[in-house]
C-alpha cells in the first residue's frame, strides 16, 4: 500500500505493509530514528509523536491511518540547527540522562504548553504522565518545564543541598 | 597567573572552575534532537532480523525440536537449536547454554532462534518451529529448593568450571554458592545480650526496566572476525566473555557501544551477543540484529534476584548491638550469572554501616526454575537493606529506644571495624552526619504544626521513617582502568575512556575532572561517547559506582602526563627550565617573563621551528589506575579488604497513611550521601532523584508474580508498574556531605547505585511509625498495608495460588512470631517517643 | 506475532457494514486501536482484515439535543468527550470517568465506543454509561437494534455484539443531563493504571445509581437506591451486587473492602 504523509513539514510517499505501525514507518520508512520503541503497547510513551496535531503513541497507530495526514516528530523540534526553547530548558535543567525517553517527553511537553502556557506542577505531572522515565525520576524534567514557561523561582528551582 | 607552580599539582578547591559546577551534559544535544544513535537505530548493509523461540514452561525436558518448516520458509537464512552450539556461558559459574539443549530451566528461556530478511519472516519462522516438551513440576520457592530432597535445577553442577577463589557451589544441591563471614565470637556476643530479636524479611524479583530494551547486532565474518554492536555497560567484558565462550582470540573481536538507553546493571554483562554471533555465522556472515520486546526484557533477559533475609540480633538495653547472625537466601533463578557475586558482595556488607563486634553471615545463592538474577543497581544492597533497616527499626522498638538514637549508637565511627576487619577512618565518610541530616530534613521525631493540622483535617496518619545505607564497589581487588588524553592541533583535547555513558553522566563528570586537571575550560575537552574496544583503552565494567574514582584518577594521570609532555617540548622551545614554566588554557609561558610563551596548538602535534625543524610529536597522555591495597576475602571467615571506598547515606521519608484502607502518599523523601566531592551538582542530584524514584518503585509497585507452574503472570507494563511523574512525592530533596576520599579525584567517591538503596525500609519505617503496621515483605502495596494494619495474613504475591500463595511453606501463615528471648516483659508500644539523638 | 492483514478505511457507512458482513469473524473494527492493536501484537486477535471506521462520514460526531440527549458516534475519542463543552457542562460523570482513563496520549486515540465494546471488566466508561441509563444502537448491514447498556455486557470482554455488527451510537438520554456524578478508581500507582476497583455514583431527582467496574465479570449497575438513603444502604447494596475475584492485582477481600470505601467517598463528592 502506498501512503503519503507529511513529516516535520516534508512530504513522503512510501510503500508500506498494511500492518506497519506509524512508529515503524517513521523509523524504517522515513529513516527518522529519534522516535523510540519502549514497549509497543501504548504504556511507556517513548514513541510519542504528533499526529494531526495530537500526541499519540505511534506504536498503536497504523501507518495507513496516517495516510494524508501530518506527523511531527522530535526531529522537527529544533529549527535550522537551533535548539527550541524546550530543548534548551531540558539541557539547562539536566532533564536528560540516557536520552531514550527524551524525544517523546519533549513532544508531550510541547503539547502541554501549547494548551496551557503556565501549567502548575500537578498539571505538568499530568501532562507527562504517559511518558516513562527510568533515569531522572522526573523532578528535573518538571523543573525544565517550569523554566521554559517562566515559572522557575528560587522556591521551585531545585538545588543540591550541602551539609 | 596560577599560584600552583607545578603542573602536576592540583588546583586549590577555591580556585576550581570545572569541578563542582553543574555543567551541561556533554552529549545532551544529540539526545535532545533525536540524532543520538542507539544500537536499535543502526541499519547495516545486509542486516538480518532475529527472533527467538521461547519456552512457555518453567521446567521441562525438550523431547524434540522440528525446524524443517522454518528452514524452508523463504527469507529465512539461519535457524539454530541448542544442540548445534558447543559453547558454555557464565561469568562466575559456567552453567548456561546459548540455547537450551535438553532442559528448559525457566519460563521464557530461549530454545531456538531464527535470522531472516524481515521481522515478519522471522516471527513466522519462529511460529513454524515445533517443540515437544515433557513438562516437569518446577521448583519455585527458594526455601524448598534449598532442601536436600528438592529436584535439581543443575544436576551436573559438580562438573561446571567456576571461579574457585571466590565461590563455593555445592554439587548435588541447588546451592550455587555459599558465602560466609565470621567476625568475633557469636555465642559470646549473644550471651552478653539482654534481648535477642529474630525476624525474616523478603523481597521479590524486579526488572531493571531500562527504557531501551536489550539489543545487539553481531556480524561473524570470514576468518572468524566478529564485530558486535551492543547496548552494553561493559564493552571489554562483552569481548572477554564472548571470546572465552566462543574460544576466539581477543584481537578478532571488536565491540562497539553507541548510546545506551539505560542499563541499571541489566546490561552489565553479556546477554544476546553469543546467540546473534552464531546466527550470523550460520547465515554466511550477514549482520544479525535482535531487539528484545518488552515482554522478552521481563523474562528472556534476566532480572534481580529475590531475597529472603533472616536476621537475629543480640542487643543490650543500652542499645548496643552485641551480636548479629545474618542468613541470606538469594533466589537466583535458573542460572548463576552475577547472582553468586551479588551474594558474596552482600555478604561482606550485610550488617550495614554499624559497628557489630560479633557477626556471622551465611549467604546462599539458590537455583530455582525462574528467570535468573543478574547485576542490578545496588548489587544486592537494595534487597538486603530492606530487611536490615526494617530490622534496626524493630529492634529499637522492642527495647523501647527511639530508632534514630538506636542507629546513632551503633553506626560506624572512626576506629570501628567492618565485617571484614577493615578499619574505618575519619576519611572513610560520615554515616552519622548523613543520618543526622536526613533526620533534620524531615523534622524527624515530631510533627510540624502544618503536619498536625493536616493529620487532624484528613484523618490520615503521618509518619516519619529513617534508614541508613552503605556500599563499596563490588569488584575484583585489582580492578583497573586507563584513560588516554590526546591533544588536537588547535590545542583542544579528546579523552578516550571505556567507562560507558549509560545516562549516569560519567562522560561529563570525567570531562570536568580532565578540564580541572588541565586548567582548561570544560568546553575544550571532548569526551568521546561511543566506545570501541579497538580504540578505547581497557576499563573493567561500568558498574559498582567505581567509575568516578578509578576512571577519574586515570584521567587525572592522563592529563598530567599530557601536560608533562607539553612542558618538556615547551622547555626546549622557550629555552627555559621546566620548573620556571606555567600554563593557562592557551599556552605555556615562562613564569618570570610571561611574554615568552608557546601555544598548546603549536606544540600539539609536533612543534616546528621557523626554519622548519620539527621536535616533539603528537601529545598523547596516558593514565592508568588500579585499585590499591585491596585484598581477597578469606573463603571461611570473610576477612580481607575488599572496599575501594565506602559511600554512606541515609533517607528520611514522610508518609501519610489512610488507617482504614492502607492507601498511602509519600509526602517527602530527603536523601543524603557522603560523596567526598561533588563533581557536578545537577548530575549528582539527577542520580539521587532517579535512584530515589527507582527505589520508590521497588518499594511500592514492582515485583514479579508467578503462578504455581512458574509462568510469569506480569511480563509487561500492564501489571508490572513503574513510577510515573504523578508518583513523585510532594517534596524530594538531595543533600551532599563532602568528607573527602583521600585517594579519589578531587576527593570524590561514587554514588551511582546508592540513591536507590534503603528507600524501601525508610518508607516501611515511616508507615510503621504512622500506624503500627509491620511490613516484612516488599512491595508494600496498599493492600499489604491494609493487611498489616488488621493483622491479617500477608500475601507474598510472588507465587499465587489464587487467592493466597506463600513462597515460604515452612513458616506458619499469619503474622510472623516475634521471637524474643530473655529481656523484660514486653509492653505494648505506641509509636516511639522521640528523644534527642546521641 | 503480527499477522499480515489488509487495511480498509471506507468513507461510506454502507461500505463499512458490507465489509463486516462479508468477512465476519475475519474482520475486526479499528477505532482508536489502543485495544485492538495490542491484542493483534500479542496474538490474541488475528484478523485478516482490519476495518478503520474513522473516515466514515459523521462517525466523529458528538451531538446533543434536548429531544434526543447526547449521541456519541464510534470515532469519538476520550479527549473529544473531555473537551466537549456540552459534556463538560452537563455530564460531570462522563468527565469523571474519562479523565482518569489511561494517559493523555491514549485518550487522544481511544474511543468511548471502543472502550465499552472491548468490555473489559475494568472499562472506565462503562460505569458512567450504566448510571446515566445510556443505550447502545447496534448496526449491521441487516439493520439496527437498541440495547440498554445494562444489558450490553455479557461476560469478561463479551457483549451482545454479533459478527458483522458495530456499536454505532451511544445515546445518553436527556433525562440524565445535569445529573451530578463522580467516579473514583483504585489504582496501584498514582500514574496511569487500569482500575482495581472503580465506583461511579450518579444522583438526579432523588435517584441514586452506582456503576462499579473491576468487581465482576462485567461492569455493574446498582439501582433501586435513592438520594435520601443513608450511605450505608448504598454500601451494602454495592457489596451485595459485586462478586470480585482475587487475582494478581488484588485480593477479593480488599476489593470488597474498597468498594465500600469508594462508595462512601464518591457519595461524599456528589453531595
Amino acid at each position: 500500500m502506498r501512503i503519503s504523509v507529511t513529516v516535520n513539514g516534508h512530504s513522503y510517499e512510501r510503500d508500506i505493509e498494511e500492518h506497519w505501525t506509524l512508529l515503524r514507518f517513521l523509523r524504517e520508512g522515513v529513516g527518522l530514528t529519534g522516535t523510540k520503541e519502549g514497549c509497543a503497547a501504548g504504556e511507556c510513551g517513548a514513541c510519542t509523536v504528533f499526529l494531526n496535531g495530537k500526541t499519540v503513541n505511534s506504536c498503536l497507530v497504523l501507518a495507513a491511518e496516517a495516510d494524508g495526514g501530518a506527523v511531527d516528530t522530535i526531529e522537527g523540534e529544533a529549527r535550522d540547527g537551533n535548539l527550541s526553547a524546550i530543548q534548551a530548558a531540558f539541557s539547562r535543567n539536566h532533564a536528560v540522562q540516557c536520552g531514550y525517553c527524551t524525544g517523546g517527553m519533549i513532544l508531550s511537553v510541547r503539547d502541554l504548553l501549547s494548551k496551557n502556557p503556565k501549567p502548575s506542577i500537578d498539571e505538568i505531572k499530568a501532562g507527562i504522565e504517559g511518558n516513562f522515565c527510568r533515569c531522572t525520576g522526573y523532578q528535573q524534567i518538571i523543573e525544565a518545564v517550569l523554566d521554559v514557561s517562566g515559572q522557575l523561582t528560587p522556591a521551585t528551582k531545585g538545588e543540591l543541598k550541602y551539609v | 597567573m596560577s599560584e600552583n607552580p607545578n603542573p602536576s599539582e592540583m588546583p586549590n578547591p577555591s580556585e576550581m572552575r570545572a569541578v563542582g559546577v553543574s555543567h551541561p551534559r556533554v552529549e545532551v544535544v544529540g539526545k535532545l534532537t533525536g540524532d543520538a544513535l542507539y544500537t536499535g537505530d543502526l541499519v547495516l548493509a545486509g542486516m538480518l532480523w532475529a527472533k527467538v523461540k521461547k519456552s512457555p514452561h518453567a521446567r521441562a525436558k525438550i523431547l524434540s525440536i522440528d525446524t524443517s518448516k522454518a528452514e524452508r520458509l523463504p527469507g529465512v537464512h539461519a535457524v539454530l537449536t541448542g544442540h548445534e552450539l558447543d559453547y558454555r556461558l557464565g561469568l562466575y559459574i559456567v552453567d548456561k547454554d546459548i540455547l537450551a539443549k535438553d532442559d528448559v530451566r525457566h519460563f521464557g528461556e530461549a530454545v531456538a532462534a531464527v535470522a531472516a530478511d524481515s521481522l515478519e519472516v522471522a516471527e513466522r519462522a519462529v511460529e513454524l518451529i515445533d517443540v515437544t516438551y515433557a513438562v516437569l513440576p518446577p521448583v519455585l520457592d527458594p526455601m524448598q529448593a534449598i532442601k536436600p530432597d528438592a529436584p535439581l535445577v543443575h544436576p551436573d553442577l559438580g562438573s561446571y568450571s567456576y571461579v574457585e577463589a571466590a565461590f563455593s557451589p555445592q554439587p548435588g544441591s541447588n546451592i550455587a554458592n555459599v558465602t560466609r563471614m565470621r567476625k568475633g565470637d557469636i555465642e559470646a556476643g549473644f550471651s552478653e545480650a539482654e534481648w535477642i530479636i529474630e525476624r525474616e524479611y523478603t523481597n521479590p524479583s524486579v526488572q531493571h526496566v531500562p527504557l531501551e530494551t536489550h539489543v545487539a547486532i553481531v556480524q561473524w565474518k570470514a576468518g572468524d572476525e566478529v564485530t558486535i554492536w551492543t547496548s552494553a555497560q561493559s564493552p571489554f567484558t562483552v569481548r572477554s566473555l564472548f571470546c572465552s565462550a566462543m574460544r576466539l582470540p581477543l584481537n578478532q573481536v571488536r565491540v562497539i557501544v553507541p548510546h545506551v538507553g539505560g542499563g541499571f546493571g541489566g546490561k552489565a554483562g553479556i546477554h544476546l551477543e553469543p546467540l546473534l554471533a552464531c546466527l550470523s555465522r550460520k547465515a554466511g556472515g550477514r549482520p544479525v540484529k535482535l531487539q528484545a520486546t518488552r515482554e522478552e526484557e521481563f523474562s528472556l533477559l534476566p532480572c534481580r534476584s529475590a531475597l529472603t533475609y533472616r536476621i537475629k540480633t543480640g542487643v543490650r538495653s543500652d542499645g548496643k548491638i552485641t551480636a548479629q547472625q545474618m542468613t541470606m537466601y538469594w533466589d537466583a533463578g535458573a542460572y548463576a550469572d552475577y547472582a553468586v557475586n551479588v551474594t558474596r558482595a552482600s555478604g561482606y556488607s550485610a550488617a550495614g554501616p554499624y559497628a557489630i563486634p560479633n557477626a556471622w553471615v551465611d549467604a546462599y545463592t539458590i537455583y530455582t526454575n525462574k528467570p535468573y538474577g543478574t547485576a542490578y543497581r545496588g548489587f544486592g544492597h537494595v534487597e538486603f537493606f530492606w530487611g536490615l533497616e526494617r530490622h534496626m527499626e524493630l529492634v529499637a522498638q522492642v527495647i523501647g529506644m527511639d530508632p534514630l538514637e538506636f542507629r546513632m549508637k551503633n553506626l560506624l565511627r572512626p576506629g570501628a571495624t567492618t565485617l571484614t576487619g577493615e578499619k574505618i577512618t575519619e576519611h572513610s565518610g560520615d554515616p552519622r552526619k548523613c543520618l543526622q541530616a536526613a533526620a533534620e530534613a524531615i523534622d524527624y521525631g515530631r510533627l510540624t504544626p502544618e503536619e498536625q493540622e493536616r493529620q487532624e483535617r484528613t484523618g490520615r496518619k503521618i509518619g516519619k521513617g529513617l534508614a541508613t545505607l552503605h556500599k563499596a564497589p563490588a569488584m575484583p581487588s585489582f580492578t583497573a582502568t586507563a584513560a588516554v588524553a590526546k591533544m588536537n592541533s588547535d590545542g583542544s583535547v579528546v579523552l578516550n575512556i571505556a567507562l560507558t555513558e549509560i545516562g549516569q553522566g560519567c562522560a561529563t563528570a570525567v570531562g570536568q575532572i580532565a578540564a580541572e586537571t588541565l586548567r582548561f575550560p570544560v568546553g575544550k575537552v571532548k569526551v568521546a561517547i561511543e566506545t570501541d574496544t579497538d580504540k578505547e583503552p581497557y576499563d573493567w565494567q561500568t558498574v559498582a559506582s567505581k567509575g568516578l574514582i578509578l576512571t577519574g584518577n586515570a584521567t587525572v594521570l592522563a592529563c598530567q602526563d599530557l601536560l608533562a609532555q607539553a612542558y618538556e617540548v615547551a622547555a626546549q622551545v622557550l629555552r627555559a627550565n621546566r620548573d620556571d614554566l606555567d600554563h593557562d588554557a592557551e599556552k605555556i609561558f615562562v613564569k618570570h617573563n610571561p611574554e615568552s610563551s608557546v601555544s598548546f596548538a603549536a606544540l600539539s602535534v609536533g612543534y616546528a621551528y621557523p626554519n622548519g625543524n620539527g621536535i616533539g610529536g603528537p601529545l598523547v597522555g596516558v593514565g592508568r589506575y588500579v585499585a590499591q591495597g585491596l585484598s581477597n576475602l578469606d573463603k571461611e571467615t570473610g576477612q580481607g579488604l575488599p572496599a575501594l571506598d565506602w559511600t554512606y547515606g541515609a533517607h528520611g521519608v514522610i508518609v501519610e497513611v489512610d488507617p482504614d484502607t492502607g492507601e498511602f502518599d509519600v509526602l517527602k523523601i530527603a536523601s543524603v550521601f557522603d560523596v567526598g566531592k561533588v563533581i557536578n551538582p545537577a548530575i549528582m542530584r539527577g542520580q539521587c532523584i532517579g535512584g530515589m524514584i527507582q527505589g520508590l518503585g521497588t518499594a511500592l509497585c514492582e515485583g514479579y508474580i508467578y503462578d504455581q507452574e512458574g509462568h510469569l503472570l506480569n511480563p509487561s507494563f500492564t501489571d508490572n508498574k513503574i513510577p510515573t511523574a504523578k508518583d513523585l512525592p510532594e517534596v524530594i530533596e538531595s543533600v551532599a556531605v563532602e568528607t573527602a576520599q583521600l585517594d579519589g579525584p578531587f576527593g570524590a567517591r561514587g554514588v551511582g547505585e546508592h540513591p536507590m538503596i534503603s528507600v524501601a525500609p525508610a518508607l516501611g519505617n515511616a508507615i510503621h511509625q504512622a500506624t503500627g503496621a509491620e511490613l516484612m515483605h516488599m512491595p508494600m502495596r496498599f493492600e499489604d498495608v491494609w493487611r498489616a494494619l488488621l493483622d491479617k495474613a500477608p500475601i507474598d504475591n510472588w507465587i499465587t495460588d489464587s487467592p493466597y500463595g506463600s513462597c515460604r511453606s515452612d513458616l506458619p501463615s499469619g503474622p510472623h512470631p516475634l521471637e524474643v528471648a530473655a529481656g523484660p516483659e514486653l509492653q505494648p508500644r505506641e509509636a516511639p517517643v522521640a528523644t534527642a539523638p546521641v | 506475532m503480527t499477522d499480515i492483514f489488509k487495511y480498509r478505511s471506507p468513507v461510506l457507512r454502507a461500505e463499512l457494514l458490507g465489509i463486516l458482513a462479508d468477512h465476519g469473524e475475519d474482520a475486526r473494527v479499528l477505532a482508536g486501536g489502543t485495544d485492538l492493536l495490542v491484542d493483534v501484537r500479542n496474538g490474541f486477535a488475528r484478523p485478516k482484515v482490519v476495518v478503520d471506521l474513522k473516515r466514515v462520514e459523521g462517525f466523529s460526531d458528538v451531538s446533543w439535543s434536548q429531544a434526543e440527549g447526547l449521541i456519541i458516534r464510534p470515532a469519538v475519542t476520550i479527549n473529544d468527550i473531555l473537551q466537549h463543552a456540552k459534556v463538560r457542562d452537563s455530564y460531570p460523570l462522563l468527565v469523571a470517568c474519562a479523565q482518569d482513563l489511561a494517559s493523555h496520549q491514549i485518550r487522544n486515540r481511544a474511543t468511548v465506543v471502543g472502550n465499552v465494546v472491548n468490555a473489559s471488566p475494568c472499562a472506565d466508561m462503562a460505569p458512567a454509561l450504566l448510571c446515566l441509563g445510556a443505550r447502545a444502537v447496534i448496526s449491521s448491514r441487516a439493520g439496527h437494534r437498541v440495547v440498554p447498556f445494562k444489558d450490553f455486557f455479557t461476560g469478561v470482554k463479551q457483549t451482545v455484539l454479533r459478527p458483522g455488527e458495530i456499536l454505532e451510537e451511544i445515546i445518553v438520554p436527556p433525562e440524565t443531563a445535569t445529573a451530578r456524578g463522580s467516579y473514583r478508581k483504585l489504582k496501584r500507582i498514582k500514574g496511569h493504571d487500569l482500575g482495581i476497583v472503580g465506583v461511579a455514583a450518579m444522583k438526579k431527582d432523588g435517584l441514586l445509581r452506582l456503576g462499579i467496574s473491576s468487581c465482576a465479570p462485567t461492569p455493574l449497575l446498582v439501582e433501586g437506591l435513592s438520594e435520601a438513603d443513608p450511605v450505608e444502604v448504598a454500601v451494602t447494596a454495592a457489596q451485595l451486587a459485586i462478586h470480585p475475584i482475587s487475582d494478581l492485582r488484588c485480593s477479593r477481600e480488599y476489593r470488597e473492602h474498597m468498594v465500600g470505601v469508594f462508595v462512601r467517598r464518591v457519595l461524599q463528592e456528589v453531595a
